[in-house]
């Protein structure tokens, strides 16, 4: 690729915040596109947008402060806004619900926060092609509720399901729960308008996009525009991929007297080529044990109840009732306990919704303290998910020693695909996120490098959900993709001449001249 | 339609007199682990001296706690009927398969 003649990355790489002078002039070129009222400047709808679920220091939150926030509603507005920015030099942040667990939604130099939820329009559901256009501020939930009239569904179904917005969903390549049966959200999502970071609007899908699943012609865009954490532009309107509202659920959940029998039951789960199959998901022993202190479906359960498997089945109730004899047949070889209907469907459904559950953790004494959630994932081989998994408790263990701050709440892993080939594995941690101070905050970085290193010896991708690009696992990106990620680097230069879109993310401030220490890669 | 209600509603109705003092006396706690205990039919809670130090435990009218268990059961079968139709149950499915395997192959424990 070669270098444009302007002198690039010349937005300032520093968080202050901009000049009154400066904020001003930009509030007044953003009344020509905006109304006042999608102008947002104060203080509570600026600290509203400035951070994600992912715990970060209490103290260090103004860091993370946008200078403003507006609320768009057509893609021409958004190319608009980012033209300004470009032509200002001022940070862009495209913020998609803001429920990501890899801070892509954080301003991380200020700016501009670009808040799609205003773009919640259903444009089109086309019945003939099995297809819906929508605003990308439209949350899964929601679009299900009118697609339900006409007996459909689109079903990328993370565990933030209510709140989290289809726009999101393509900027981090979401993954989902049922992504087994379905796909997942670079599966479902056709084609989508997206303003690149020069304010130029591109239509991205397989050739000529639209309503389009399968195309040859030209270069395979689709996969580059998603899954950027916004550093590439922001995506406005999607057309997406539509299918039969489920006639049927079934969702068993089983009990397991060691974690090895569950495992192998997993697996045999995965590999058993049932069509209805939407997942199957293993908790180990460490998430029992963290289950049997606050979940009223697992503290009275006997105490062999060591490990859990859970399998999920979608689709017509004839192919869902045969399938899951199947999978019962399978469970039953491998020493399976049915743990009974109120727990396999109760679990199953809250397992959409996540994000709505009250957490506390305990100090080593068993003292109960508040604490906030986070979750390292990897994207692993079945073979390898029993060494990941050992090798993490070990490092969230010696974490543990050192502080109360941590705490370990046990790991699930969830099957990616219809084969068993991979899994989405993590580690829940509790985070005292009040008690949160640097000191601490440098050994959760270190234990967040520590175990994306883990993965990356295991053969695995640092993330098959949330992305990579928060400190700490951000640093072995370039281990990871190798010569790959020189090309991220030379995409961002030519797509973003002027590094205006999201920058401090994915180690992209390097692809400039004037990039920051620590985060130039030379 | 109110002749068909029954004279003793099994639960107090929104309309039944509210006595602060019943409302703050919920059944006595039973412990059921080492870490839990329960009061109500499937309302489970912290043991109360683990919450003494950094979180203390709230004073829940008996009214709230009910209202939100049973909300919690709302929100779980709206969740159901959101994504299916129908809901299959395991136990129907364990029945089949156990019924097939009889009298050669051994039930699931």
């Amino acid at each position: 690729m070669t270098a444009t003649a302007e002198p690039m990355g010349t937005t300032p790489l520093g968080n202050r915040p901009l000049e009154p002078a400066r904020l001003d002039a930009l509030v007044q070129a953003l009344r020509t596109v905006l109304a006042d009222d999608q102008i947002l400047t104060n203080k509570t709808d600026r600290y509203n947008r400035a951070r994600v679920p992912a715990p970060f220091p209490v103290h260090r939150w103004s860091e993370r402060l946008p200078d403003l926030a507006v609320l768009p509603t057509s893609t021409e507005q958004v190319a608009q806004i980012v033209r300004i920015a470009n032509e200002m030099r001022i940070p862009v942040v495209p913020r998609d619900g803001g429920t990501g667990l890899t801070d892509g939604a954080v301003p991380m130099r200020g700016g501009i926060v670009v808040d799609v939820k205003r773009m919640n329009q259903i444009h089109e559901i086309d019945l003939v092609n099995r297809t819906v256009t929508v605003g990308t501020g439209i949350s899964m939930l929601k679009l299900n509720e009118r697609l339900a009239q006409h007996g459909l569904f689109y079903p990328d179904d993370p565990a933030s399901y209510p709140c989290s917005l289809v726009g999101g969903r393509i900027g981090t390549s979401g993954w989902s729960l049922i992504g087994s049966r379905y796909g997942h959200t670079r599966d479902l999502v056709l084609s989508f308008d997206h303003v690149l970071p020069t304010g130029d609007i591109l239509h991205v899908g397989d050739g000529i996009g639209g309503k389009i699943s399968k195309s040859s012609s030209g270069f395979q865009m689709k996969h580059l525009f998603m899954g950027h954490q916004g550093t590439l532009g922001i995506a406005t309107k999607a057309t997406l991929k539509l299918f039969p509202k489920p006639e049927a659920e079934l969702s068993p959940f089983w009990a397991f007297d060691n974690y090895d029998d569950a495992y192998a039951c997993t697996g045999a789960l995965a590999r058993a080529g049932v069509a209805t199959f939407a997942g199957a998901v293993l908790f180990d022993e460490y998430k029992v044990a963290y289950l049997r202190r606050d979940d009223e479906a697992y503290i009275p359960q006997p105490g062999d109840v060591r490990a859990l498997v859970c399998s999920v089945m979608y689709g017509y109730e004839d192919e869902v009732r045969a399938g899951g004899k199947r999978l019962f047949r399978i469970a039953k070889e491998h020493g399976a306990r049915y743990l009974g209907d109120e727990i396999s469907e109760g679990d199953w459904a809250a397992r959409h919704d996540r994000y709505a559950t009250p957490l506390h953790g305990r100090t080593k004494d068993g003292q109960v303290i508040p604490m906030s959630w986070h979750c390292e994932d990897a994207a692993v081989n079945y073979a390898n998910v029993p060494a990941v998994s050992k090798a993490w408790h070990e490092i969230i263990a010696r974490l543990r020693r050192k502080s109360d701050v941590f705490d370990d709440w046990g790991m699930f892993a969830y099957t990616s695909a219809n084969t068993g080939v991979d899994y989405l594995t993590e580690i829940d941690v509790g985070i005292w996120e009040q008690r949160l101070d640097d000191a601490a905050w440098a050994a959760w970085v270190d234990a967040k490098r520590e175990i994306a290193a883990v993965a990356i010896a295991h053969n695995a991708s640092m993330s098959a959900c949330h992305g990579s690009c928060r400190e700490g696992e951000v640093d072995l990106l370039p281990e990871e993709l190798g010569r790959g990620f020189d090309v991220m680097l030379d995409v961002k230069r030519a797509l973003d001449p002027n590094n205006i879109m999201n920058p401090g993310k994915y180690l992209l401030d390097g692809a400039y001249d004037n990039a920051c220490e620590g985060t130039s890669r030379g | 339609m109110a002749e068909h209600l029954p004279q003793t509603p099994s639960a107090p109705a929104a309309s039944a007199p509210y006595r602060r003092s019943e409302q703050l006396t919920p059944p006595p706690a039973v412990p059921v682990s080492e870490v839990a205990q329960t009061t109500f039919e499937h309302v489970y809670e912290v043991d109360p001296r683990l919450m003494q130090q950094h979180v203390l435990q709230q004073v829940f009218p008996n009214w709230d706690t009910l209202r939100i268990m049973r909300s919690r059961a709302d929100h779980l079968q709206w969740m159901h009927q959101h994504f299916a139709s129908t809901v299959i149950s395991g136990s129907e499915i364990l029945a089949e398969v156990e019924a097939e395997a009889a009298p050669a192959g051994q039930p699931l424990r």
